[in-house]
């Protein structure tokens, strides 16, 4: 998979500075060769002087096109890793109609402008100083034209899916316009006797088969279902797979995958059960290889299958043989459980090669979580006590209820966080609870309040607390069941699966008359990894491009006044074009003693109504990213959805944008 | 002026979308001149009026660092590139670029209006004929293809009253 500096939220960085600029670098060039550092030549295509225009924009076009489709189809990109521009019909018709003729007037257009500046055309340089005057002007007028500015707005919308075609089916049609074109300007050009044109006609017949040839195999490559769809995987589809490494799972990704927890993974190890009873990987099942077809069968195309044993022979006689049933879903990890030894858990200190701090950090983490009889350096003075699986509650991360705790308080690997604040705590606590602050972990970033700190801070707030990542940690709140959810999301950042929040918060503890105490704990600061494991949380570029792609769900979680707009108190009033209002407080229940959450079974209901499928990408907000949390957790912790997404900043960020788009549109 | 050692506009047209398709698969992110033109035009504003800029509806949230914007540095990146491309093909020539019987107050007055109008309509579409026509047209998003059809109607409808800037 392709990874993006967009996806990965990195655009404004000095790396991808760099790589824009060497981009910029061919874009310059590409448009001087192409005769666009003139501006008679340019406009001669508005006279059918010179079509060189349409030449060049739509054999680039196509060719982007093709390309992009191809790369998509083949699943190298995903759509999130892409900033797709959203639909403004108003503002961008009459935006083209206003471009035209600035166009046609003075000769250049944007790009075009800098590569004349930089042919030494004079005329380049007005153009270029009008067009900064003329954004100037926007900015002034911006109060006024807003609704223009927003009229008409669809979010990420696809010609094809306007037209209703396919893809591909799509793809081939512009491509034969394109062509025709070519052929047509070649013709328009000849007769005019303009531009001589003999010697083309060979390379431009190559050109359109080519151009067609590849569009038509686009068809049929996008039209293809993939393997998971549950098809037997044809012998020559399994002979690629196996040469191309495709059907392999590196020991480091294996190892970063179990770490945070992915619902989808099965781990399977195939060895014999007294081999797997001394050591195997945290997280693996034991099937022999004779049970396997049997055992597996509701896996077949669902979620991940990671095959092991010893060496590398066993598991990939398995796997093909189960790929000849028809399993597209099936893994090998990368040279076996040696492999993953080798790799993941040899101490740092035994390594021949030099590790990066980064590097480091990653393994220690790696053998804390995998290899819990081995003390990592930075607990020189002992082994870190980690829990029995039989000790832990039920379902990780979740939520504890209150009669769970007092038989485990005191276990050096539970830690349990008071996050009421100074009053409460010092006036009686549960015992051995330290007190830690949910704006501990919140913060200025990239300009945005109260945002969720990046991982390594979140890191050395954990190491101050004395956290060890096998450690269970159990969030004790007032009424508010979110601040627990909030540093529940510093855990989820931090790839820490192991936290629970307290049901029912300390009211409900103090209800049981359970033991209460006023000392202060000892601490030992812990050195917690910092690497971070986030891939949910999602900035407003990829909300926007999630708004109208009729695949996500984005829930807004405030009171229903915000949601309408009725009240306010951010830059704007009202909510996320599309969003579903579900607020935060729907999900919890005042009895006469406590705020608890609602049983599961209720929420699942509820949510079911919003949601279509537990696969359903889902988008939650609030004002902050507080009461979001709670959803957050309520969705894909407690009712087990796949694919929940985090939009920490919220309306906070999205209302002082005022170039996002806002419902109920209010007219000043 | 020799127009016929520019490349192949196909092969040129080939080269432009492998660039194109390189910053979608390197930056996530197509190309765009617009962006970086109006950063510029931010940055001045607030170099003249910097509380105004600031407190402004729609420069004001890129502030305080107006410049530092990949799309900036890929205007950049346009310029060095066309320099270095036109100093290689011997094509840098400091001129007004206009037909003979056109007089450079007419062409310059053109240049600017027209630099005006495509500034701001560059604003209201959110991108040009890079950020917009081709890159928008190469996702096949509907609002980037409708913005380059009606580019294209109004700049033949219009070209017939800006013709005599290029006769000779």
């Amino acid at each position: 998979m392709i990874k993006t500096f967009f996806g990965a939220g990195t655009l404004e960085t000095s790396g991808a500075f760099l790589a824009t600029l060497i981009i910029g670098v061919l874009f310059g060039v590409a448009l001087e060769q192409a005769g666009f550092g003139s501006s008679r030549k340019l406009t001669g295509v508005f006279y059918f002087e010179d079509m060189a225009v349409i030449k060049v924009m739509f054999s680039a076009l196509i060719t982007a096109m093709l390309g992009l489709a191809y790369f998509q189809a083949a699943g190298l990109i995903g759509p999130y890793e892409l900033y797709f521009m959203p639909t403004v019909y108003g503002a961008q018709i009459i935006g083209g109609l206003i471009f035209g003729v600035g166009f046609v007037m003075g000769g250049w257009c944007p790009g075009t402008a800098a590569v004349g500046l930089a042919s030494g055309k004079l005329d380049a340089l007005v153009f270029f100083g009008g067009a900064v005057l003329g954004s100037i002007g926007f900015n002034e007028l911006f109060p006024v034209i807003q609704p223009l500015y927003t009229w008409g707005s669809q979010g990420v919308v696809f010609i094809y899916q306007t037209l209703n075609l396919s893809l591909g089916s799509f793809a081939l049609i512009f491509t034969l316009v394109a062509v025709a074109c070519f052929w047509g300007v070649e013709f328009l050009e000849r007769r005019r006797g303009k531009v001589a044109a003999e010697g083309r006609s060979k390379f431009l017949t190559s050109f359109s088969v080519g151009l067609v040839v590849l569009a038509l195999g686009l068809t049929l490559f996008s039209g293809t279902p993939a393997p998971s769809a549950g098809r037997p995987a044809g012998e020559a589809e399994l002979i690629a797979q196996v040469e191309g490494g495709r059907d392999h799972m590196d020991p480091e990704e294996l190892a970063d995958r179990l770490m945070r927890g992915e619902p989808n993974l099965l781990v399977v190890d195939i060895r014999p059960a007294n081999e797997y009873q001394v050591f195997h990987i945290r997280g693996a099942r034991n099937i022999p290889l004779s049970q396997l077809a049997g055992e597996l069968a509701p896996h077949k195309n669902r979620g991940l299958i990671v095959l092991y044993s010893n060496g590398m022979t066993h598991p990939a006689q398995a796997r093909d043989s189960l790929s000849r049933q028809g399993y597209g879903n099936v893994y090998l990890l990368t040279d076996g459980l040696q492999g993953f030894m080798e790799r993941c858990l040899k101490p740092v200190s035994l390594r021949s090669e030099p590790l990066t701090p980064e590097a480091a950090a990653r393994v220690r983490a790696w053998r804390a979580y995998f290899s819990p009889a081995a003390a990592t350096p930075a607990n020189a003075a002992g082994a870190v006590a980690t829990p029995r699986p039989d000790e832990l509650p039920q379902s990780l991360p979740g939520l504890v209820e209150p009669d769970w705790l007092p038989r485990h308080l005191g276990q050096p690997w539970l830690k349990v966080i008071d996050l009421r604040g100074q009053p409460e705590y010092n006036s009686g606590h549960i015992p051995g609870a330290v007190l830690m602050s949910v704006e501990g972990f919140r913060g200025l970033v990239r300009g945005v309040p109260s945002m969720l700190l990046p991982a390594p801070m979140l890191a050395s707030q954990f190491s101050l607390l004395g956290i060890h990542p096998t450690d269970l940690v159990v969030f004790v709140t007032g009424e508010k069941l979110y601040d627990g959810t909030l540093v529940g999301m510093a855990c989820e950042r931090l790839g820490h699966s192991r936290y629970a929040v307290l049901q029912g918060g300390m009211a409900g503890w103090l209800w049981g008359k359970r033991p209460v105490d006023t000392l202060l704990p000892a601490v030992t600061p812990s050195r917690y990894p910092e690497s971070s494991a986030d891939n949910f949380t999602v900035d407003y570029r990829r909300v926007l491009n999630a708004m109208q792609d009729k695949k996500t769900v984005i829930i807004d979680v405030r009171p229903a006044d915000y949601h309408t707009g009725k009240k306010s108190d951010e830059a704007r009033a009202g909510h996320i074009p599309g969003t579903v209002n579900r607020p935060f407080s729907e999900d919890v229940v005042k009895t006469d003693q406590e705020v608890r959450f609602k049983p599961v079974s209720e929420l699942a209901g509820a949510y079911e109504k919003i949601i279509p499928t537990r696969e359903t990408p889902v988008i939650v907000h609030c004002r902050t990213g507080h009461q979001a949390s709670q959803t957050f957790f309520v969705l894909k912790r407690l009712l087990g959805y796949k694919n929940v997404y985090y939009y920490d900043a919220g309306w906070t960020e999205w209302a002082a944008r005022p170039e996002l788009p806002v419902a109920p549109m209010v007219n000043k | 002026m020799n127009s016929n050692n520019y490349m192949n506009p196909y092969l040129a047209g080939i080269f432009l979308g492998l660039v194109l398709l390189a910053s979608f698969l390197i930056l996530g992110a197509g190309l765009g001149a617009s962006g970086g033109l109006a950063r510029l035009g931010a940055a001045l504003e607030a170099a003249l009026a910097p509380q105004h800029t600031q407190a402004s509806a729609y420069f004001g949230p890129w502030g305080p660092n107006y410049l530092s914007y990949y799309l900036v540095f890929m205007l950049l990146g346009a310029f060095l590139g066309g320099l270095v491309s036109a100093v290689i093909s011997k094509r840098l020539h400091l001129t007004v670029e206009r037909g003979q019987t056109c007089s450079v107050k007419q062409r310059v007055i053109y240049a600017l209006t027209g630099g005006i109008l495509v500034g701001f309509a560059s604003r209201l579409a959110q991108g040009c004929t890079s950020g917009q026509a081709l890159t928008g047209g190469a996702m096949l998003l509907s609002g980037s293809l409708a913005f380059m059809v009606c580019l294209f109607a109004s700049g033949y409808a219009a070209a017939k009253f800006f013709r005599g800037q290029w006769h000779d």
